[in-house]
C-alpha cells in the first residue's frame, strides 16, 4: 500500500497494444507499466481484454499495434520460451505442468533448478512434495502452487500471476499471498490479476484499470478505492440505466405454492461452495458472476451432467439425484448452453433438431411418428418465427435462429424449467429481443427459467430477481428493481450491498443481511 | 492378486488349447503349409486341394496350415515357425523367389522336405511345381493377338504390381506383343487381383469411348464379361483364365468370342503329392516340374465341345474349373468341394 | 512401490505375459528351444521397428499411417543398390537409406506443421506417395543384400563371458534390435528434446507455455519415426535378401502392439519397452497358433480376441488401481 514517491524507469513498459480478431478489436489501446519492485494489479471486466493483454506480454499471441519496453529495451516477444528469457513469466488460471510427466521432468523441461524449487514449495506450504509424482496425480490446487514456486524459482523480474487465488483453500492461498508480498519487497514486480478486491487491496500498490480494450485508468491502491475501480470499469454506463418496465401481464406470477426448484447448501469440490436459492413456477431468475465464480458447475450439477458434492436439490418438493441428463429432461429441466454447437447436431435439418430429445428417449426406439413429430415441430417453429428459409442443415442458420432452434425443442418437448447458460452470446440484437420475449412468456404460463448472464443489461430486461455468484458462493439475492449495474458490478466482485466502505472483509457478509446501498 | 487369478485362468486355457493340439488324429506325416494370400478364390482353391489331396493320400495325419496375408519376411516366420511344429514336409506358395530362401534353407538343413508351388523359388534344395506362368500369358495373348487380326488396341489388364506371378506373366505378355508389332497396347492397368477394382476400372475405361479391339486380363475376367454386357459395349475378344464363371460366360454369353487359359489351383494338391513321394523315397528326376497350360477358346467347334465338357456351375464363379490335375491329384470333386484336411 | 507399478505396472505385467506366452509354448511344444527363439527374434525385427516409429509419433500425440510404405521405399532401395553391388558398397548404403528415412519422415512433419492438414491425412497421403516410389524404384520384388548384413541377423552373438547354454539363447537378431533402439532411444529419453515429446503429446497448450518449440518437436519426432522406419526397412532387407515394393502388414500391427504396449494413443504416455515386449507376445502367440495347427481363419480372430482381452483387462486394473480421494 505504499506508492512510489521517486520517478524510477519502469521495468515493464507496454504502450498503445492493440490486437484484432477478424472485425472484432480485443484489444484498442491498452498500457501498461510495472515499476520495479511493486505489486500491479491488472482489472476489469468481463470481456475488457485482460487475457488479451496477457497473452501478448507472455508471447502466447502477437500484437497488432503497440510497443513493449523491458527495461528500455524494445523486444519483440514471439514465444513464451523468448517472454521467459526477457525474464517474464506467467501463472496461468490454467495448471500449465504437462500432465503426463513426473514433476521432476517438468523442471527439467523448463530447465528449472530443482533446489530452490523445492525450497519455495516448502515456503508456500507444502511440506512433502514427493516430486517423482505425476503431474495428473497431483490435486489441482498443489498444482497451482507448484506452478508458481516453478516460477519463482527461476528468480524473473516480472512475475504474472493470473487469478492465482482461484482455486486454492484458504491456507495455501494465505501462504501464496505472503511469499506474492515478499516478492515486491525484494525488489522484483509481480502484476496481479484478481476479482477479489480483498486481496488486491491487502497486496498491490497500484492497479491499471482495463475497460473495452483500451487502459481507462491507473489508480493507487488506498482505502476505498474499489468505489472508484468499479466506477472505471463501467465507465459512462454507471449512470442509472432504468430497468426496462415490463407489461403487466408478463409480470412475474410467482408466489404461492412451493418453489419449482429449490437448491440447498450446494457444493461442487473447491467451485461451489455454498450456494443455496428457490426457482420459483412463472419466474425467471438471473445468475450474475465475473468468469469462472462457479456458475458453470451450478448449471451442469442442475441439467445432470455433473454430481454434485454435497447439499441438495429439490424438484417441486421432492429431493432429487441426477446422475445423467436425461434424468434431468426427466424432470422437466433443460439446458440451453451458450454454445450451439454443444446442443445441436449441425449437419442435421431443423426439424429433426427439434424432433430429438422428445423422440430420442430410449424407450422410444421404435419407428417414429412422423405426422405427430411434423404437429409438435411445427408449431415450435412457427411459435418462434424461426426463419427456416436455409432448414435443411441447422449449421446454414444464423447464430440467433440457432439458438431459438435450441430453445425451440424444448418447448416442443414441454420442458417446465429451461436452464439458459449465456444463451443470447454472439446474437444479434433483434433475436435477442425475441428471444427475451420468449422467455417473458414461458414465465407467463408458468414456466421458470433459470438465466445466466454476462452482460449486465440482460438482467434487467428479463429478469425478475437476480442471484450474484462469487467464489462459488451466493454474494446477494435481489429484485430486478435495484439490480442497476453498479449494484451488480460491486456484488460480483464481492461486494454485498452496503459494504461498499469495509474493504476486507467482503468474503463473511451473507446475503440479505444488509440494507440497500446508501447512495 | 487380480494378476494371479488371471494367469490361472489363462494356464487353464493354454492347457485346453494344448490339449486339442495333442489329440490330432494318429498318422505318418506332418506336413506344414504356408501361404500368403488369403480371401482369394484361386488360392483358396489350392489349399482346398491341399486339404483334400492330404485326405485323400491317407499317409499325412495332421496339416499345419499358416494361411495368412502377409509379406516375404512374414512368410519367412510362418516357414520358421513351421521347423519349430517339427512338420515332415512343407509346401510353399511363395510370397517372393528369393525373399524366403533363408527360411527354406533352414528346413531342408532341419530335414524338412519342402516343395514349392504354383512359383518358383531360387532355393536349390526346394522341389518346385508349378503352373507356367509366362507360357499362361504368352499362350492367351498370342490366341488374342490372332483373333484381332495381327493389328489393333488391346486393354492390358495386369495382376497385383510387384507380384512375382504378374511379372513373369509381363514376360509372356511382351513376348506376344513382340511377335505382333501392329498390336498396340491402349491401356495398362493392375487389378491387383481384385474383382471390384476391376469393374471399377473397366468402367471408367469404357465411359472414355476409346475403341479397342481386344482384352487380356490376368484372371479376373468375368467381371470383365459383365461390365461389356451391361453397358452394351461392342464385344471383343477377351482372354481370361479358366475361373468357373468365365468358363459358363463363353459358352452362355452371345457374341462373346474369349478363350480361358488354365492355371489350376489344384496346384496345391499336386504340391502335397509330390512332398509325399519324396517322403517315401521317390525322389523325382528333376527339382522343378512345370504344368503346361492349356488354352480353352469358343472361336472353333472343336474349342467348344472341349468347353462343354469342363463347363461346372457347381463351382463358385472365382474358382478354376480344373480342379484336378492327372496323374498329380486323387482326390474327388466332393472332397475338394468339402475342403477338410485330415482329422478335420 | 505403488508408483513403480503406476508407471511401470503395465510394462510389468506384459512381461509377465511373455513368460507365460513362453512357457505355454514350452508346454505345446517341449522341443522348443535356443533355436526357435532365434526365430522369433529374426520374426520380431521388422515389427519392433515398425512400432518404435509408430510409438514416437504416439507419444508426440500424432500417428503415422505411412511406416509400412515407408519401410517398403527404404527396403527396395536398399536392396537395389546393394544389387550386383561390391560388399563394401553395403557400408554406404546403410547410413543412407537411414538418413533417407529420417528425411521423409521429416517432411511429414513439415507437411503437418505447415499445412495444418490433420496428420491422419497428411501420412494417408505419404502412405500413397511412398508406395508408388517404392514401386518406381523396384517394380516387382528384387534385388540383393550384402552377405555381411545378412549374416547379422543368423545365428548368435558371441558374449565370451557368457556360457555357451546361455549364449544360445541371445540371437544376434535380438542384440541387433536392442543396439538399434537403445542408440536412438536412450540418449532422447534423457534429453530436453526427449521430453518436449512427451510434452506436446500430453498437453500441447501447456507445452507450448513451458517454452516448448511445439512444431519443430513434431517435425524431429516424425523425422524419428522415419528413421525408426528405415531400420525397419533394412531389417526386411536383411532378412529377406531382396526388396518387396507392396507393403507388408506392419502399419496395422505397429499400431495394434502400440496400444497392447500401453502407449495411449491420445498421446503423453508410455515407453518403448512395452511395444517392443508387445510384438514379442504378438509373434509368440502367432507361433503357437501354428504349432496348435489351428485352423487359419480363427487365428486372426484368436490374436484380435487376446488383445482385446489384454488392453481391457488392464484398463480396468488401472481404473481400479487410481488413487481415490486426491485432496489436499
Amino acid at each position: 500500500m505504499t506508492t512510489n514517491p521517486l520517478p524510477q524507469s519502469p521495468l515493464l513498459d507496454a504502450t498503445g497494444v492493440a490486437k484484432n480478431y477478424g472485425a472484432v478489436a480485443a484489444l484498442r489501446n491498452a498500457s501498461l507499466s510495472v515499476l520495479p519492485g511493486e505489486v500491479h494489479a491488472l482489472m476489469g471486466a468481463n470481456g475488457a481484454g485482460k487475457s488479451t493483454l496477457v497473452k501478448i506480454l507472455t508471447g502466447a499471441i502477437k500484437a497488432d499495434a503497440g510497443r513493449i519496453l523491458i527495461r528500455g529495451q524494445q523486444l519483440d516477444v514471439r514465444s513464451p520460451a523468448a517472454a521467459r528469457r526477457a525474464g517474464l513469466l506467467p501463472v496461468y488460471q490454467e495448471p500449465s505442468l504437462i500432465p503426463d510427466l513426473d514433476v521432476l521432468s517438468n523442471l527439467r523441461l523448463t530447465g528449472t533448478p530443482v533446489e530452490p524449487f523445492r525450497a519455495w514449495v516448502r515456503e508456500l506450504g507444502i511440506p512433502d512434495l514427493d516430486i517423482r509424482e505425476t503431474a495428473r496425480h497431483i490435486p489441482l490446487a498443489i498444482l497451482r502452487v507448484l506452478d508458481l514456486a516453478r516460477a519463482l524459482a527461476v528468480e524473473p523480474d516480472v512475475l504474472l500471476l493470473d487469478e492465482m487465488t482461484a482455486a486454492l483453500p484458504a491456507n495455501l492461498a494465505e501462504k501464496v499471498l505472503a511469499v506474492v508480498r515478499r516478492q515486491g519487497e525484494a525488489g522484483r514486480s509481480v502484476i496481479f490479476i484478481s476479482h477479489r478486491f480483498v486481496e488486491i487491496s491487502a497486496l498491490c500498490d497500484r492497479a491499471t484499470v482495463l475497460r473495452d480494450g483500451a487502459t481507462v485508468g491507473v489508480v493507487d491502491i488506498e482505502p476505498g478505492i474499489e468505489e472508484r475501480i468499479v466506477e472505471m470499469m463501467l465507465g459512462t454506463r454507471i449512470e442509472k440505466t432504468r430497468v426496462a418496465a415490463r407489461a403487466a401481464n408478463e409480470a412475474a406470477v410467482a408466489g404461492g405454492g412451493r418453489p419449482r426448484l429449490s437448491v440447498r447448501n450446494l457444493q461442487l469440490g473447491t467451485k461451489l461452495n455454498d450456494v443455496s436459492f428457490d426457482l420459483a413456477n412463472g419466474e425467471v431468475a438471473g445468475v450474475f458472476a465475473l468468469e469462472g465464480q462457479g456458475q458453470d458447475e451450478l448449471f451442469a450439477a442442475l441439467a445432470g451432467s455433473i454430481r454434485p458434492t454435497g447439499g441438495s436439490i429439490d424438484v417441486d418438493g421432492a429431493p432429487v439425484k441426477f446422475s445423467h441428463p436425461s434424468d434431468a429432461i426427466q424432470a422437466g429441466i433443460a439446458y440451453v448452453p451458450g454454445d450451439r454447437a454443444e446442443a445441436l447436431a449441425m449437419q442435421r435439418s431443423v426439424r429433426e433438431n427439434i424432433a430429438l430429445p422428445f423422440s430420442a428417449a430410449a424407450r422410444k426406439w421404435g419407428p417414429i411418428r412422423m405426422r405427430r413429430e411434423q404437429v409438435v415441430v411445427s408449431s415450435a417453429i412457427g411459435r418462434l418465427q424461426i426463419d427456416t428459409r436455409a432448414q435443411g442443415e441447422v449449421q446454414r442458420l444464423s447464430g440467433g435462429n440457432q439458438q431459438k432452434v435450441t430453445i425451440a425443442r424444448w418447448i416442443a418437448a414441454n420442458a417446465r424449467t429451461i436452464l439458459c447458460f449465456d444463451a443470447t452470446r454472439g446474437i444479434d440484437v433483434g433475436t435477442k429481443q425475441e428471444i427475451y420475449k420468449l422467455l417473458r412468456e414461458l414465465a407467463g404460463q408458468g414456466k421458470s427459467v433459470l438465466f445466466y448472464t454476462s452482460e449486465m443489461e440482460e438482467v434487467q430486461r428479463v429478469c425478475d430477481r437476480v442471484i450474484v455468484i462469487f467464489g462459488g458462493r451466493v454474494v446477494d439475492t435481489f429484485p430486478v428493481e435495484e439490480a442497476d449495474e453498479a449494484a451488480l458490478m460491486r456484488a460480483a466482485y464481492g461486494l454485498p450491498r452496503g459494504a461498499r466502505a469495509d474493504v476486507g472483509i467482503l468474503a463473511e457478509v451473507k446475503p440479505g443481511s444488509s440494507a440497500e446501498a446508501a447512495s | 492378486m487380480k494378476r494371479h487369478l488371471t494367469v490361472a485362468s489363462l494356464l487353464a486355457g493354454a492347457a485346453l488349447l494344448a490339449s486339442v493340439g495333442a489329440s490330432a488324429a494318429a498318422g505318418k506325416y506332418t506336413i506344414g503349409i504356408s501361404n500368403t494370400v488369403q480371401g482369394n478364390g484361386w488360392r483358396e482353391e489350392m489349399i482346398c486341394a491341399m486339404k483334400a489331396q492330404a485326405l485323400a493320400s491317407g499317409e499325412v495325419a495332421k496339416l499345419n496350415i499358416a494361411h495368412r496375408n502377409t509379406d516375404a519376411a512374414g512368410q519367412l516366420e510362418d516357414i520358421r515357425n513351421l521347423i519349430s511344429a517339427k512338420v515332415d514336409a512343407i509346401v510353399v506358395n511363395p510370397a517372393d523367389p528369393a525373399g524366403i530362401k533363408a527360411g527354406l534353407e533352414e528346413a531342408t538343413k532341419a530335414g524338412i522336405v519342402v516343395v514349392a508351388v504354383d512359383q518358383a523359388v531360387t532355393e536349390p534344395s526346394a522341389y518346385i511345381i508349378s503352373n507356367n506362368q509366362e507360357q499362361y500369358a504368352y499362350l492367351g495373348a498370342k490366341w488374342l493377338f490372332q483373333q484381332m487380326g495381327g493389328k489393333g488396341e488391346v486393354l492390358y489388364m495386369r495382376g497385383a504390381a510387384g507380384a512375382s506371378a504378374d511379372s513373369d506373366r509381363d514376360k509372356g505378355f511382351k513376348k506376344a506383343l513382340a511377335e505382333f508389332p501392329d498390336v498396340k497396347v491402349a491401356q495398362e492397368v493392375f487389378t491387383g487381383w481384385q474383382q471390384d477394382q476391376a469393374k471399377q476400372q473397366i468402367l471408367s475405361f469404357l465411359a472414355t469411348g476409346t475403341p479397342i479391339n481386344g482384352i487380356w486380363t490376368s484372371g479376373i475376367d468375368n467381371v470383365i464379361v459383365d461390365a461389356l454386357v451391361e453397358q452394351q459395349a461392342p464385344m471383343v475378344p477377351v482372354v481370361g483364365a479358366d475361373n468357373a464363371g468365365f468358363v459358363g460366360q463363353l459358352s452362355s454369353v452371345k457374341g462373346l468370342v474369349g478363350a480361358a487359359v488354365t492355371n489350376p489351383g489344384s496346384i496345391g494338391g499336386a504340391g502335397v503329392t509330390l512332398a509325399l513321394q519324396i517322403l517315401d523315397g521317390k525322389k523325382p528326376a528333376q527339382q522343378t516340374v512345370l504344368v503346361e497350360p492349356q488354352l480353352w477358346e469358343n472361336a472353333t467347334d472343336e474349342g467348344k465341345a472341349k468347353l462343354k465338357g469342363v463347363v461346372d456351375p457347381s463351382l463358385s464363379p472365382e474358382w478354376p474349373v480344373s480342379i484336378s490335375i492327372p496323374d498329380w491329384t486323387t482326390y474327388t470333386k466332393d472332397q475338394i468341394i468339402a475342403c477338410k484336411g485330415p482329422g478335420e | 512401490m505403488s508408483r513403480f507399478l503406476r508407471n511401470q505396472g503395465w510394462v510389468a505385467g506384459l512381461f509377465a505375459l511373455l513368460i507365460f506366452v513362453f512357457v505355454v509354448t514350452k508346454l505345446i511344444q517341449p522341443g522348443y528351444g535356443s533355436g526357435d527363439f532365434g526365430s522369433l527374434a529374426r520374426a520380431v525385427l521388422p515389427y519392433a521397428f515398425a512400432v518404435a516409429a509408430q510409438t514416437v509419433v504416439v507419444i508426440a500425440g500424432g500417428i503415422d499411417l505411412s511406416v509400412a510404405a515407408m519401410m517398403a521405399l527404404t527396403s527396395v532401395t536398399a536392396a537395389s543398390m546393394m544389387n550386383g553391388a561390391s560388399e563394401e558398397y553395403a557400408l554406404f548404403v546403410v547410413p543412407f537409406v537411414l538418413a533417407m528415412g529420417l528425411v521423409l519422415g521429416a517432411l511429414n512433419g513439415v507437411l503437418i506443421v505447415v499445412t495444418r492438414v490433420p496428420d491422419i491425412v497428411v501420412t494417408l497421403a505419404m502412405l500413397f506417395v511412398l508406395q508408388g516410389a517404392a514401386l518406381l524404384v523396384l517394380g516387382a520384388p528384387g534385388g540383393a543384400a550384402a552377405e555381411w548384413l545378412k549374416a547379422s541377423v543368423v545365428g548368435t552373438a558371441p558374449i565370451p563371458s557368457l556360457p555357451d547354454w546361455a549364449d544360445a539363447w541371445v540371437p544376434k537378431a535380438l542384440v541387433l534390435l536392442v543396439i538399434c533402439l537403445c542408440i536412438v532411444w536412450i540418449p532422447l529419453r534423457r534429453s530436453r528434446l526427449g521430453l518436449s515429446i512427451y510434452a506436446i503429446g500430453s498437453d500441447e497448450l501447456a507445452a507450448f507455455r513451458s517454452g516448448v518449440p511445439v512444431a519443430r518437436t513434431r517435425i524431429v519426432a516424425y523425422a524419428l519415426s522415419g528413421l525408426f522406419a528405415a531400420m525397419g526397412g533394412l531389417s526386411l532387407t536383411i532378412s529377406t535378401g531382396i526388396g518387396a515394393p507392396i507393403p507388408g502388414p506392419y502399419l496395422l500391427a505397429s499400431v495394434a502392439a502400440v496400444v497392447l504396449g500401453g502407449v495411449a494413443l491420445g498421446g503423453g504416455k508410455g515407453g518403448l519397452l512395452g511395444p517392443i515386449i508387445a510384438v514379442f507376445v504378438l509373434r509368440l502367440v502367432r507361433t503357437d497358433l501354428t504349432l496348435l495347427a489351428i485352423d487359419p481363419n480363427v487365428t486372426a480372430i484368436i490374436e484380435g480376441a487376446i488383445m482385446v482381452a489384454v488392453v481391457m483387462f488392464g484398463a480396468f486394473i488401472t481404473i481400479r488401481g487410481r488413487p481415490v480421494g486426491a485432496t489436499p
